[in-house]
């Protein structure tokens, strides 16, 4: 290898938990990471999670410490609001051009105070929120997303539009908006690459037969995560559209398995947990799961599904044929496995989507020169022998966007990469 | 030598301004015993700002440091860093949260300056009994006992082993590979095991850095990380091997569940009926796929899952290699008849689903069977089953192959005492933590990976050692020093007892008794300052630097005034 350990430096595209992972690891070595992320925070997916499978802790606490320590760490260079453009080279001597948007608001003077998003005039969907809150044109996507600066979106913003606004500038104490910043190109000399750039869930729409956006009150389970957030839109209260708590909920698995021709591993597991959450927090309602089979491997899982099994939530092997309005709620028209049919009507329906590649993962692949699967996945060197290599030496993957995958064997392939790419470095 | 305690009150451009009356809030602390200086400034954190409080500390030549502003997350670090730069030891520095604790959650103003008030002065009598510590590093070895030499244990020493680091790796057998070297196929690709087993063993056989101890135990092991005494014993010969590591990567792989505590499967008493091991090794090369008669079988039932009931657990890869048997029964004997009966199939991931489907379409029936008995009838075996749902049924079967759950290698928990690391219920070895800390366990520098921890698949098994590699070059840089946590815990020789109840408490093995002074004593090596040890201790010997009851005492004392 061309490079040395004391020398190395490592571009890491997507701070979740994966590549948060791998860039404090790195960074610890002695490496210098540019971690990469689109947005204008970081976390990724888990920061939209209340709690998370199967010791239902915080996921917002856990993931704060780590968060906190690449902040603090001085290897450790977050690029938010950045998108990794052209990559040359090979390993130990990539050339790297990243755009980073401006924010159009400097980091140096902002403390995080909120100040500025009262008088913005503009209310959009807060697309963090699922679109179920609404934000400013100055936004912080969630209380306690970081770094703790909000960012302008220009597309809503009445000053990026030609009008002369200028009161969340006028609403800052500390000189801390500015409207003349540029986006840069930045060019990184890099090493190694880890590519950990997550997942985003299937589009509902898609299936029609669930009613989504179509009925009132079937939820994503992303939605439901963020309305039983203690951070989110509803700061944690478990209402309907008509503000009141349900009664009784469904949850139906694998919405889009069949579409996609994978299980996506966590979703069970996901489903059981919601039902866990909402069972603790809604006493008296009734759940029911609507699956065809439980995945709930490994060790540990079972024993998680047999405590919610037995806290009085309802698993029915089923497949659902049609979901349609009844009052408010819905009525769901399923099929047992030895032919029954039966209709359950619920309060509340949540659908657990198929995990799927992010939008942009094949502009990724092409700028990075690396394999895409047939569901559009990136590809490992070799399934069971490299898992975390590509077939592009020095660039490597972790977490979901390598494959539907929990938190803990998404955090170990991030700790490989790093075993990976140290060994090589010598 | 006087104190001279320095306080500053940040206003936070107006968001403590806003809602705390700071000069009220100097006026109140003035008088305050040895307090020198009391000052408010705009945005303490800002350049200016920290430029300000280091020429105040020079200039007033404190020796402690308050400083009331925003959380402690947020810049208790800038703030140490501005007493480095001052010269001030950056333990004699305590910050009050006087904004989200007060200024962002406190509406009336009056009722917030008096929180604040409380608040520093709460730290300003704290800070006063605060001592000076220092950061300490150790010298540390890089290199690594690796135990087990299965695919695990192989890919760990070939990542980890270097010019500069060494690694020993331990295999209680006579030869590397562990389990699958043995198996012909492997899903989903249908190659062969044994010939990546060879692959893999190459590079390490190659690389001079590893060495290789088979037919060997790990015989002791004494000390922490980065300083780990082990010795290991050579079976046959007796033969003794010393050496230090810095670090141990437990990859000890599993065990099938013993069938014998399952009379049901009839497994032991009936003719042709097979584990899954036993069927791997029929189908090796050197093996045959035949019955007791010496026939091929017509009709082989795959049973899933079995003893996943008295386990508690889903094994994770039974339902995969057994797809993998229809495939390898259908090659070998295509007019064979294949019935797998399952509870839930469990095919996680991208690629798994496309191998089910595909076994599916060469004709293999999948039959939902939650229950499951077995039967000798004539010549042939009975395989009755039921479904939750479903009426009991009859299966007639030539041969009958039983997928058990896997379970922790029989040395599994030898190891886990000999390491003082935890067991789960289940009786793998536990992680430090289940969702962010996979391949760390209990003790720091020691590492568990594979199915040492829980059932899992080839590329898994290979990940996690990637992983522990990962933390420990990440940690074990040679030539590097290792720091130590500052605010470790210790006991008092005094006051020491000799009950040994914070030895029994101690999370992290931290503590040892000293069997001449019969006192207990802490490896601030070991120690991560959590505290345990001096809320259990009776005797009050027992104490964290910088927690110390005094220390608290003070500090509530001041805020309860």
């Amino acid at each position: 290898m061309k490079y040395n350990r004391n020398s190395i430096s490592v571009l890491v595209i997507g701070a979740g938990v994966a590549g948060i992972q791998s860039s404090l690891l790195l960074a610890n070595s002695g490496a210098k990471v540019y971690l990469v992320e689109k947005a204008s925070y970081f976390g990724g997916n888990i920061i939209k999670w209340e709690e998370v499978f199967p010791n239902m802790e915080c996921a917002t606490c856990m993931i704060a410490p780590k968060q906190q320590e690449v902040l603090q760490n001085e290897n450790i260079e977050l690029l938010t609001l950045s998108e990794v453009e052209a990559v040359d080279g090979s390993v130990g001597d990539f050339a790297v051009k990243v755009k980073k948007k401006a924010r159009y608001v400097n980091l140096d003077n902002c403390i995080g105070c909120n100040e500025c998003f009262g008088p913005c005039p503009v209310e959009v969907d807060n697309e963090f929120e699922e679109g179920l809150s609404k934000r400013k044109a100055i936004y912080i996507p969630c209380a306690g997303a970081l770094p703790n600066a909000p960012v302008i979106d220009t597309d809503n913003c009445l000053r990026f539009k030609g009008e002369d606004c200028q009161l969340c500038q006028g609403a800052c104490a500390f000189e801390a908006i500015d409207y003349t910043q540029q986006d840069e190109e930045l060019e990184l000399n890099v090493g190694a690459i880890v590519v950990a750039t997550g997942f985003k869930t299937f589009d509902l729409t898609q299936t029609p037969q669930y009613g989504y956006k179509k009925l009132n009150n079937v939820y994503s389970m992303v939605e439901v995560e963020r309305i039983c957030a203690s951070n989110g839109p509803t700061e944690g209260q478990i209402i309907l559209q008509n503000g009141e708590a349900p009664k009784s909920v469904a949850i139906i698995h694998c919405v889009g398995r069949e579409e996609k021709g994978y299980c996506s591993s966590v979703c069970c597991m996901a489903s059981i947990k919601q039902a866990h959450f909402l069972k603790n927090k809604i006493p008296g309602v009734k759940i029911a799961q609507l699956y065809s089979d439980l995945c709930v491997p490994g060790r540990i899982y079972q024993r998680f599904y047999e405590e919610v099994k037995e806290s009085g939530v309802d698993f029915i092997r089923a497949t659902v044929s049609e979901v349609t309005q009844q009052g408010t709620g819905v009525a769901i028209k399923y099929k047992t496995e030895n032919g029954e049919e039966n209709t359950l009507n619920v309060d509340m329906l949540i659908l657990a989507p198929a995990i799927e590649p992010q939008s942009d993962s094949s502009k990724l692949a092409e700028i990075l020169a690396i394999p895409q699967d047939e569901h559009g996945f990136f590809s490992e060197k070799e399934p069971d022998l490299d898992s975390v290599d590509t077939s592009r030496e020095g660039i490597f993957i972790a977490g979901c966007a390598q494959s539907p995958k929990d938190v803990p064997d998404t955090v170990a392939e991030a700790e490989a990469t790093v075993g990976r790419i140290l060994s090589l470095s010598r | 030598m006087a104190k001279k305690i320095g306080v500053y009150v940040c206003e936070c451009g107006n968001n403590i301004a806003d809602n705390v009356d700071i000069d009220r809030v100097i006026k109140a602390l003035a008088s305050l015993r040895d307090v020198t200086v009391v000052e408010k400034y705009r945005l303490l954190c800002s350049e200016d700002g920290k430029e300000f409080l280091k020429q105040s500390i020079k200039e007033h030549e404190l020796t402690h440091l308050v400083v009331a502003a925003c959380s402690p997350k947020q810049h208790e670090h800038t703030f140490m860093s501005v007493c480095l730069a001052a010269g001030l030891n950056p333990y004699l520095f305590q910050m009050a949260n006087i904004r989200e604790q007060v200024a962002w959650v406190t509406p009336d103003k009056e009722e917030a300056t008096d929180k604040a008030i409380r608040q520093i002065a709460a730290a300003i009598a704290r800070v006063a009994y605060q001592e000076a510590l220092e950061k300490r590093d150790m010298d540390v070895s890089p290199d690594v006992l690796v135990i087990g030499g299965g695919i695990a244990g192989i890919r760990a020493a070939q990542v980890l082993a270097s010019p500069d680091r060494r690694v020993y790796l331990v295999e209680k057998s006579s030869s590397l590979g562990g389990k699958v070297k043995g198996f012909d196929k492997l899903f989903t690709k249908m190659e062969s095991g044994s010939a990546l087993i060879e692959n893999e063993l190459r590079k390490v056989e190659e690389d001079k850095n590893v060495e290789v101890f088979t037919d060997s135990e790990v015989e002791q092991i004494l000390g922490f990380f980065g300083n780990f005494e082990i010795k290991v014993v050579k079976k046959a010969t007796n033969e003794e091997r010393d050496f230090n590591v810095g670090a141990v990567v437990l990859a000890t792989g599993f065990d099938l569940m013993d069938l014998k505590e399952l009379p049901q499967y009839g497994y032991g008493k009936l003719d042709n009926v097979y584990t899954s091991l036993e069927f791997e090794e029929m189908n090796a090369p050197g093996g045959k796929l035949l019955l007791k008669n010496g026939k091929p079988p017509e009709s082989v039932a795959i049973i899933h899952c079995v003893g996943r009931e008295d386990k508690g657990y889903c094994s994770k890869v039974c339902c995969m290699y057994s797809l993998k048997f229809a495939r390898v029964l259908k090659d070998k004997l295509p007019e064979v008849k294949v019935s797998e009966l399952y509870s839930d199939l469990c095919v996680p991931g991208k690629a798994y689903q496309k191998f089910y489907e595909e076994t599916k379409g060469l004709g293999v029936e999948f039959i939902r069977a939650d229950k499951t008995n077995i039967t000798q009838n004539g010549k042939g075996i009975t395989v009755k089953y039921e479904s939750k749902s479903g009426p009991k049924r009859d299966l007639a079967a030539d041969m009958v192959i039983l997928v058990p759950a896997m379970e922790p290698a029989s040395d599994t928990n030898r190891f886990a005492e000999m390491f003082g690391i935890s067991v789960d219920n289940e009786g793998f070895l536990a992680q430090e933590h289940q969702k962010l800390a996979p391949v760390a366990s209990s003790v720091e520098g020691v590492f568990v990976v594979g199915c040492a921890q829980g059932p899992k698949n080839i590329s898994e098994s290979i990940v996690q050692s990637e992983a522990a590699a990962g933390k420990i070059l990440s940690a074990l840089v040679p030539g590097r020093k290792l720091e130590l946590e500052v605010k470790t815990s210790e006991i008092s020789e005094a006051f020491c007892t000799g009950c040994k109840t914070c030895i029994s408490v101690c999370p992290y093995s931290a503590i040892s008794f000293d069997d001449f002074r019969k006192i207990a004593v802490v490896n601030e090596a070991l120690c991560h300052g959590c505290g345990v040890c001096a809320a259990a201790c009776p005797s009050g010997a027992a104490r964290v630097k910088n927690f110390a009851f005094t220390q608290i005492y003070q500090e509530v004392e001041a805020l309860l005034k």
